[in-house]
């Protein structure tokens, strides 16, 4: 089904398709949050919060290079990790206080970007990135855009991770059933934890790729991040509820939504309609994998009336 | 008194903050900056409210904020075009009730989460909003200010409404069946259930309810100034969580009361204000309100595990 989203979408943009490398950029980012946002809603739960650590993430990359006057290699590291420390600390309430992670990084969401809008007065900005830097983000390496080999990076572990390992699979367990994993032996708390940190840091390399691409760091960069992450999980074909899904599907989720946009792009349209599709494509996909369901249910059950009583004993 | 635990310690906090006020920025309690304050805070009230009932019945809504957005321009239009004040207040339930509807229909008719249908809703409806109105405020004539009254007797007609809402839905809530139900899908839908209790019908209604409630809001939001801008819901639905979450109402469903998001909701309006008037920097209120959530959250959950309850999903 994801493919076929895909492809539809396609079809319908091929010709605007050219050499628009610059939606590839962009696409890193919302690539990396989706990465991270894959193995968060496998468990079942969400993480709301990715698009506001992006902002605080590359606010604090800009105040350590401006003010402090950190080498920017070592700004980079601080960044990341701080990233993966706001990670932990919603993966602290998840698990430790069993909160819902809905609230959690809802208030997260509401945190990091009030923090980032008071740590830069709400009009900062912070430029002035020296060439090296930038060229993360806006020159190419080998005839792409230098940011592919990042996300073809953090995708292929993604990958490996969900799919290859036995830590990964779980993920999928503790999402259909968290009692039932437990029971299992599967050490909820701690891939819980793992994803929730994941997430944090790779809003954190997002935040210094989406830094290093416009050449400036404000507050409010990855605005709207967390939406775009999971419409391209759920167009993916991942559940919502959890318990199933796939990492090339999301990849593939992420691809769809680039190809809308680089189509609106060559259409004119204003970046609204761009939003604006983005929350109707989440709409639809989530009601298309609803009523996908309900009629795979309800043919399944006219199948089984169908057959004689053979199987009941 | 052990029910209304968590709002009596909400509203001590109130009174405690307003102590504090009074000593140290006694130029917080000048009547008419109170009145505007009370009056800009009513329309934040009825949408908490709305929210309230939401949560209560373990739903969440956070397009909230767009959808106050839409109905104010949408009012501001048909006040423009000089429609009478007996169309506009209808008309502007209507488009409420009717985009509540469609979360109605997508979280109860299909059974999809709550969080991420709105989230979409909320984006579609704000990115739709600014792609019609390309930015422009819509200039609203004289006479629909205040509804035509003097501005003191509008603003404080304005809180009455409010606070006569508030009544109205707190005693709806607790002394009616439908309040009941609303506290017993939000406790355990399948329980509900079996009990005979329609949980997708509650919450379809809830939705809808809430719908209406924001445009109500939107439209007692709306005759305050001369114009609308199409960018004042932003951030609403935050505030109204924060408010219903301070005030103990539970994210998980089936606890809380409307009275406690009127204490929480007066805690975190006096914050904004409070800060300008000690002189403290402004851009720290969005901070303060995340921060705000998530301590009152934290406060439950180690209360509940300290309690050995278990966790509550969303």
């Amino acid at each position: 089904m994801a493919e076929w989203v895909f492809f539809a979408l396609y079809g319908r943009h091929f010709a605007s398709l050219d050499n628009s490398f610059d939606l590839l950029r962009h696409s890193a980012e919302i690539g990396l949050l989706a990465m991270a946002m894959t193995a968060v809603i496998l468990t079942g739960g969400i993480d709301l919060s990715v698009g506001s650590l992006l902002g605080l993430c590359a606010v604090v990359l800009g105040m350590l290079w401006r003010d402090a006057h950190v080498p920017l290699g070592l700004a980079v590291v601080i960044t990341l990790a701080g990233g993966a420390l706001a990670g932990a600390m919603n993966a602290w309430l998840i698990t430790w206080l069993r909160l819902p992670p809905l609230i959690v990084t809802l208030a997260g969401f509401s945190l990091f970007r009030g923090i980032a809008e008071a740590l830069t007065r709400g009009v900062d900005t912070f430029t002035g990135f020296p060439a090296g830097f930038l060229f993360l983000g806006q020159e190419r390496w080998l005839g792409a855009p230098a940011q592919l080999p990042v996300l073809v990076a953090v995708a292929a572990a993604a990958w490996w991770f969900v799919h290859g390992t036995a830590g990964g699979r779980s993920l999928r367990v503790i999402g259909y059933s968290p009692e039932g994993a437990r029971y299992a032996g599967i050490p909820v708390e701690r891939r819980l934890a793992l994803v929730y940190i994941a997430s944090g840091l790779t809003a954190a390399l997002a935040a210094v790729l989406y830094t290093a691409r416009l050449g400036q760091a404000r507050a409010d960069a990855g605005t709207g991040y967390e939406l775009l992450a999971i419409t391209a999980v759920v167009l993916g074909g991942t559940s919502i509820f959890g318990g199933a899904g796939s990492v090339p599907g999301t990849l593939l989720g992420v691809a769809a939504i680039a190809v809308l946009n680089n189509g609106l792009v060559h259409l004119r349209q204003p970046r609204e309609v761009a939003g604006l599709c983005t929350g109707a494509l989440l709409i639809l996909a989530l009601a298309g994998a609803a009523g996908w369901k309900k009629l795979a249910g309800r043919r399944r059950r006219w199948q089984l009336d169908a057959q004689p009583n053979r199987s009941i004993p | 008194m052990s029910r209304y635990a968590r709002e009596w310690s909400v509203a001590g906090a109130l009174a405690a903050g307003l102590v504090f006020l009074a000593l140290f920025a006694p130029s917080f309690f000048q009547p008419q900056p109170l009145l505007s304050l009370a009056a800009r805070t009513a329309p934040v009230l009825v949408v908490t409210c709305a929210m309230s009932l939401v949560l209560i019945g373990r739903q969440i809504d956070i397009s909230a904020g767009s959808l106050f957005s839409v109905c104010s321009v949408v009012a501001g239009l048909l006040a423009a075009r000089h429609c009478p004040v007996v169309v506009i207040v209808p008309a502007t339930l209507l488009v409420g009730a009717v985009m509540g509807a469609l979360n109605g229909v997508l979280v109860a008719g299909l059974g999809l989460p709550a969080i991420v249908v709105t989230l979409a809703t909320m984006v579609t409806w704000r990115e739709g909003l600014r792609w019609e109105r390309e930015g422009l405020w819509v200039d609203l004539p004289e006479r629909f200010q205040w509804f035509g009254l003097p501005q003191a007797a509008g603003q404080g007609g304005l809180i009455l409404v409010a606070l006569g809402l508030l009544f109205l839905l707190a005693m709806g809530l607790r002394h009616s069946a439908g309040g009941r139900f609303v506290y017993a899908v939000g406790s355990d839908a399948e329980a509900a259930r079996l009990a005979g209790i329609p949980p997708r019908r509650v919450g379809f209604l809830l939705f809808v309810m809430a719908g209406a409630l924001t445009g109500l809001a939107a439209l007692l939001n709306t005759v305050q100034s001369p114009q609308v801008d199409p960018n004042c819901g932003n951030g609403l639905e935050m505030k109204a969580i924060a408010a219903a979450v301070v005030g103990g109402v539970a994210i998980s469903g089936g606890r809380g009361s409307l009275w406690g998001a009127l204490a929480g909701l007066l805690l975190l309006a006096c914050v904004g204000p409070a800060l300008t008037h000690l002189h403290a920097q402004p851009y720290w209120e969005k901070a303060t309100q995340g921060a705000v959530i998530l301590m009152a959250v934290v406060a439950d959950g180690w209360r509940a595990r300290s309690s050995g309850r278990g966790r509550g999903r969303a």
